[in-house]
């Protein structure tokens, strides 16, 4: 960019670069790309990172075996990690400067809830055993039914929250409602857990505990376009998300039109964390703590640098959480929502300790 | 004829109270509105230092919103260089007009260089990059204001003084012919606010800008502006403005009556406010100059009515011999003068003998 052509002036007082570390999304691309072939190499079975790489290349391993894992398993499911880190992490960042709220994240509007509440709907309310047992044959995370029905309820919800934030003006209160609604969502589901059979009530929990590996195929190929959209959508919001952090207020009186920002930021997040949701499950702490390690590492606010940058994190972060949820070299495997919290709030509280600067970045 | 960068025509402003009340089964046609003033005419011209005076609640910020084009008038309309600010599109509002508000800014992880940049936010394309113009406008924005100094730092990092002229830096990077600003030296020390109030006098007369803004600093406002806006002087409930040098408001009474509380009387003297002193034990001064204006400050603060030149009751004289500055209390008629050195001590021994009387 040209802004990094900066020329200091005056010897005392150079002036500031605009651009952060550029070399910094070098290095995050080459520690993505080494993540995303240890993701595939490791796994309850073990293999070679030469051999992964010539499979992913195409060439012959004489290894049949291998590559079906690699080809029909490990590579959708790190591509899966991949689309969903990212998606998250930037709907995350999007999130948090629209509401000025440090603890914000694609969760906040109730569209994981909305998510979660359609997925109870197909999964709970089947109406008799033998549609329980259709959809148990359809099995869980790869059937159409629950992705349909999850984006179906983080679509309601998003109606309801656009409904609201036509009429009111106020994020704040935008916010509280998105967290209302949201725990309505919870509260309907949890009634309805309480009058479900065990088994249904099971089948429900474990799709709460979120999974990468039953995205397949076309399902695949429809998350990655849904995230594209919404990520170039979101990429477009840098500018007007830039002088959102002055305060609405000050945006407003430098040009920006705060409806259209708010909706195509509204209408981003549902897409990145709606899809997600969907056909992943509800996967916590990767969209909220994201953002804050983008800022952190790159000690910025510019949306231009911070979007890239929390999308390579955010893809960075799920792969590793994945990697160890696959407990390399035993036969068991952990529920990715328990490692992403597990694993990733001490490293996100190390960084900020050590840094200092959330407080910074909020007030 | 005189262009103007601003000029407002029967404004009134206030609020449309009526307008969420009015439910299908509850229409009300006209909806209730609470003018707060109306009938202003108010113009503004290049290299004009413009302060907004009036008390708390006189509706000031309402008509800093409404010139801003943030909230709607009541009434009339402001015309931003001959186009009404309603029409407009908010980006070119914001090529004529720049804000900086009491809000406080709270973004930490932004450098000042950077968010002096967002000033830019209206001429830069949709990913907002700066053209080497940009960067230019930029810099002088940030020199103008003197805040170079730490133009890499982080606006969480700055005081209040600071980080208030790289909100005005950001808005002279704005580069709009209008700058209004919202009490730009609230919370501010005194140095603090004599620079930011220099600043913007100096921006009005070199680049010949024209600046508002709304301030409590009244001694500050009749040194420093060219023009006084005066909100509600009549303090009636709804009322015109009085726009007008400051100096023939201070002739006029206005500033006098809009300010004017119980217990307080503005001092057209001085053009500042001082406490009223009524009643209190009489106190002859004799004396001259600054001295005797201190003396008498010191005495009425402490509750004395203060007569000059009375020496037939008890009473204070100041006396300079050597250079040396003496003041000499005499208690009463026919009593012996006491002499202290400093003024202090002359309270102190004024009120002795004031609760030995009571005694």
């Amino acid at each position: 960019m040209a802004i990094a052509s900066s020329q200091p002036n005056s010897p005392a007082h150079p002036w500031p670069s605009l651009v952060p570390k550029t070399g910094m999304i070098v290095t995050l691309l080459f520690v993505l790309l080494l993540l995303f072939m240890l993701d595939i190499a490791l796994g309850s079975v073990h293999i070679p990172l030469k051999s992964v790489v010539a499979i992913l290349f195409g060439n012959e391993t004489g290894q049949v075996a291998w590559e079906k894992i690699v080809m029909t398993i490990r590579l959708p499911k790190a591509l899966t990690a991949v689309i969903a880190g990212s998606a998250l992490s930037v709907s995350g960042l999007q999130m948090q400067t629209l509401f000025r709220n440090p603890l914000a994240g694609p969760s906040v509007l109730g569209i994981s809830a909305g998510a979660s509440l359609g997925v109870a709907v197909v999964m709970l309310a089947s109406g008799g055993a033998a549609n329980a047992f259709a959809i148990r044959q359809l099995g869980l995370g790869g059937s159409w039914l629950i992705v349909l029905a999850a984006t179906a309820g983080a679509m309601a919800v998003l109606l309801v929250v656009l409904g609201v934030a036509v009429r009111i003006r106020d994020n704040v209160v935008l916010l509280i409602v998105g967290i209302m609604v949201g725990n309505i969502t919870v509260s309907i589901i949890s009634i309805w857990q309480y009058f479900s059979a065990p088994e249904e009530i099971q089948d429900y929990l474990i799709w709460t505990f979120g999974s990468l590996g039953g995205v397949f195929g076309s399902q695949l190929a429809v998350l990655a376009g849904v995230v594209t959209v919404g990520l170039l959508i979101s990429f477009s919001t840098s500018k007007p998300l830039n002088v959102l952090l002055l305060g609405e207020n000050y945006a407003r009186s430098l040009g920006m039109g705060t409806f259209s920002t708010r909706m195509f930021v509204i209408l981003a997040t549902s897409l990145l964390a709606g899809s997600v949701t969907g056909f992943c499950g509800p996967i916590g702490f990767i969209g909220i703590a994201v953002p804050h390690l983008a800022r952190s590492i790159l000690n910025t606010s510019d949306h231009r640098f911070l979007m890239p940058s929390s999308a390579l994190m955010g893809a960075i972060l799920m792969l590793a959480c994945d990697i160890i949820a696959q407990m390399p070299g035993t036969q068991t495997t952990l529920p990715i929502n328990a490692v992403t919290a597990l694993i990733g709030s001490p490293v996100v509280i190390w960084v900020i300790v050590r840094q200092k600067n959330l407080r910074a970045s909020f007030s | 004829m005189r262009e103007y960068f601003l000029q407002t025509r029967e404004l009134s402003i206030g609020y449309r109270s009526g307008a969420r009340k009015s439910l299908p089964w509850k229409v009300s046609p006209h909806p209730v509105a609470k003018i707060i003033a109306e009938d202003i005419e108010l113009e503004l011209g290049a290299g004009e230092l413009i302060c907004l005076l009036g008390p708390n609640g006189s509706g000031k910020s309402t008509l800093m919103r409404t010139l801003a084009g943030v909230q709607k008038p009541l009434g009339g309309s402001v015309l931003l260089k001959g186009s009404d600010v309603g029409r407009l599109h908010p980006k070119e509002t914001a090529k004529l007009l720049s804000l900086v508000l009491t809000e406080r800014v709270t973004t930490g992880n932004m450098s000042v260089y950077a968010l002096v940049a967002l000033g830019r936010y209206p001429y830069t394309g949709w990913m907002g990059k700066l053209a080497p113009e940009d960067e230019v406008i930029v810099r002088h924005a940030i020199e103008t204001t003197g805040t170079s100094r730490f133009a890499h730092r982080h606006i969480g990092d700055l005081s209040d003084g600071e980080r208030q002229k790289v909100m005005i830096a950001r808005a002279i990077a704005q580069d709009t012919p209008i700058i209004l600003l919202d009490e730009p030296t609230a919370h501010l020390d005194l140095p603090n606010r004599l620079e930011i109030i220099r600043l913007l006098k100096t921006l009005a007369m070199e680049q010949r800008k024209a600046v508002v803004l709304s301030t409590h600093e009244l001694d500050l406002a009749l040194q420093a502006a060219d023009r006084i806006w005066l909100m509600n002087p009549s303090g009636g409930s709804a009322s015109a403005m009085v726009s007008a040098i400051p100096e023939s408001l201070v002739l006029d009474g206005h500033l006098e009556h809009a300010f004017t509380r119980n217990g307080f009387e503005f001092d057209s003297h001085s053009g500042s406010f001082r406490f009223r002193h009524e009643g209190g034990h009489p106190v002859g001064l004799i004396g001259e100059g600054v001295p005797a204006y201190w003396t008498q400050r010191a005495l009425e603060r402490a509750g004395y009515r203060v007569v000059h030149g009375a020496s037939d009751i008890r009473h204070v004289e100041i006396e300079t011999r050597n250079g040396k500055r003496n003041w000499m209390y005499v208690s009463g008629e026919g009593c012996q003068p006491v002499e202290k050195g400093s003024l202090d001590e002359l309270l102190l021994l004024v009120s002795e003998s004031q609760n030995e009387g009571k005694a």
